[in-house]
């Protein structure tokens, strides 16, 4: 799977730069439009290691925040699904804050928590929780009519016992969800960088872009790329492992 | 290719007109289509250009000029080189860069004398009668942006490490110069400077500006650009492009027409109030029509040589671009 993704991203990346590539040599574009071979290649012997450790820094982050976002997905969907009303209010706020601009959000951000770790984080939380949350939300608030029926026939049906079940029969889409929103966590950290930093990736792909250097950003573009195809790559594994033995707990077959 | 661009944008802005920013109302069937990308969106710094369209000197050149407002992420040299724009207007930086990376791109005119660049600061709170004084404050800083070109040329003009200073990362907002986290805040003097000041002046503070220009940093700002190609194949037409926006700035800056400019700006910048953009006009004279009115559009061989020069020291460009060669002034 993670060999797959990597693949599969290489594939993609050089499938774009040779398209960039053919434009600028068919059209007869200078190295500020789009940069050739040489200049793509002095970019990444000059700023690859630069970059990495940028990437560093911001993958510290879009880690917590992701953990973070699933942890507090997790307890404010299972609370949300106890109650219809409480449910719904954490649906409507969800959807009202998930079409706010984070750049309109940040300077509210910026006042109360400063411009250190914890905005980054907040703004890394904002992007990646709510998609969470609301599968979440619609996992345990879904029935599994056929089981949670014998249950509550029998007269042993138990809230916590409703929730296990209902994750149990949602396990392989809540696991493409916590998956898909590691790629989240991964864009709302560089926006977080991107609009206000002095560090990590999203911060150095805006100085880039202040001087309209294409090489240097398809150089981070690419290391990005490589980190969310490897996080993608364990994430998916890991819960085709998870799934596996959640399903088959003895090992048997 | 290009052909096909051009008529690609005649397409688009015989399609568009209507819902521009600007619907010709002096443009005939006849009248050659232009399209012209600013650096930034549509305020006190783009109002030559405003006013160039809107009282018909385009018109009256036979060019029917579609003004597509910038941003950020627009870049004009590239949409000159592919073809997407005919005119745009870029700063110094962007143009030498550019250059330097072999962009086919010549410059007709300059839009600022001086540079509208400057710092904002509290008197009460920072001092600064020299670049010197910079020494052991914390500076706003736009990673990437020409300030920061400009910031490291005074520091190293001043003999000031970068260990003496802080640097604070600057972003859209103001909140940390509001806060007093930062003593100087990067803005456009007569944009933005006017906005903040009021804001200042409305909470009962004082403010004052560090002008990098009188520390003896000239670095020139926004310029007319076009393709050497279009130079080349239609001198007539850039020469008849450049004269209608040289008298839309004159006009622009003219005082009696001051009142009409300050409305037409404010038709597109709405969030700004008319009398703050007043104030902007008359800051943007001081920089556009300097030393006289008849500066308006001049090149300034010598700043940009300087501007040139202070990035080679920047180590922002790898290699000397003999600026002089892609100034083309256009005598009217």
């Amino acid at each position: 799977m993670l060999a797959n993704r990597l693949l599969q991203f290489l594939l993609l990346y050089f499938l774009a730069i040779g398209g960039l590539l053919a434009m600028k040599y068919l059209l007869g574009l200078s190295d500020y439009v789009i940069p050739g071979v040489a200049a793509m290649a002095t970019a990444f012997t000059e700023m690859a290691a630069i970059y990495l450790g940028d990437l560093l820094d911001s993958l510290r982050v879009a880690l917590l925040g992701h953990a973070l976002s699933l942890l507090l997905a997790a307890g404010v969907g299972i609370l949300a699904s106890r109650s219809t009303a409480l449910g719904s209010l954490i649906r409507a706020a969800a959807y009202t804050v998930q079409t706010y601009p984070i750049v309109a959000v940040a300077p509210i951000i910026f006042i109360l928590l400063g411009d250190g770790l914890a905005s980054r984080l907040l703004i890394t939380i904002l992007v990646c929780y709510f998609p969470l949350l609301l599968t979440t939300i619609s996992v345990l608030t879904e029935p599994v009519a056929d089981i949670e029926h014998f249950f509550i026939s029998t007269g042993r049906n138990r809230w916590s016992l409703q929730v296990a079940i209902r994750l149990y029969e949602n396990m392989g889409k809540l696991i493409t969800v916590v998956a898909g929103s590691a790629t989240l966590a991964m864009v709302g950290t560089i926006v977080a960088e991107f609009v206000a930093a002095d560090a990590g990736i999203g911060f150095s792909i805006r100085k880039a872009l202040y001087q309209s250097d294409l090489a240097h950003i398809l150089v981070a573009l690419f290391l990005v790329g490589i980190w969310t195809s490897i996080y993608l790559g364990v994430l998916e594994t890991a819960g085709a492992l998870i799934e596996k033995k959640w399903r088959n707990p003895a090992g048997g077959g | 290719m290009a052909t096909f661009w051009h008529s690609s944008v005649a397409l688009l802005v015989a399609l568009l007109g209507p819902f521009s920013l600007f619907s010709p109302s002096f443009a005939t069937a006849a009248d050659e289509q232009i399209a012209y990308r600013l650096k930034w969106l549509i305020n006190a710094s783009t109002a030559g250009d405003v006013v160039a369209e809107a009282e018909g000197l385009f018109a009256a050149e036979g060019l029917q000029v579609a003004i597509l407002p910038g941003g950020p992420e627009r870049d004009a040299i590239r949409e000159v080189e592919l073809g997407r724009a005919h005119f745009g207007v870029a700063s110094a930086d962007q143009v030498i860069r550019g250059l330097a990376k072999g962009a086919p791109i010549v410059v007709v005119a300059q839009l600022f004398q001086v540079n509208p660049l400057n710092w904002i600061y509290r008197p009460e709170q920072t001092t600064i009668s020299s670049g010197d004084d910079l020494r052991g404050k914390v500076i706003g800083v736009t990673y990437g942006g020409n300030d920061e070109t400009i910031l490291r040329t005074l520091l190293q003009r001043h003999h000031i490490g970068e260990e003496e200073v802080q640097l604070f990362s600057v972003r859209h907002d103001y909140t940390p110069f509001y806060q007093k986290k930062v003593d100087l805040w990067p803005l456009y003097r007569n944009a933005q400077g006017v906005i903040i000041g009021e804001k200042l002046r409305a909470a009962g503070e004082a403010f004052a500006f560090f002008n990098p220009d009188q520390a003896g940093v000239r670095f020139v700002a926004n310029s007319v650009i076009t393709s050497a190609k279009l130079l080349a194949e239609k001198p007539e037409l850039v020469q008849r492009f450049t004269t209608a926006l040289r008298r839309g700035w004159q006009l622009a800056m003219a005082p009696e027409h001051a009142e009409r400019t300050a409305e037409l700006i404010h038709r597109f910048d709405r969030e700004t109030p008319l009398p703050l953009i007043r104030e902007q006009l008359a800051l943007t004279r001081e920089l556009v029509a300097h030393p006289s009115p008849a500066d308006i559009g001049r090149i300034d061989l010598v700043a940009w040589q300087e501007t040139e020069a202070i990035m080679l020291e920047q180590k922002q460009i790898d290699r000397p671009v003999d600026i002089a060669t892609a100034l083309h002034p256009l005598a009217e």
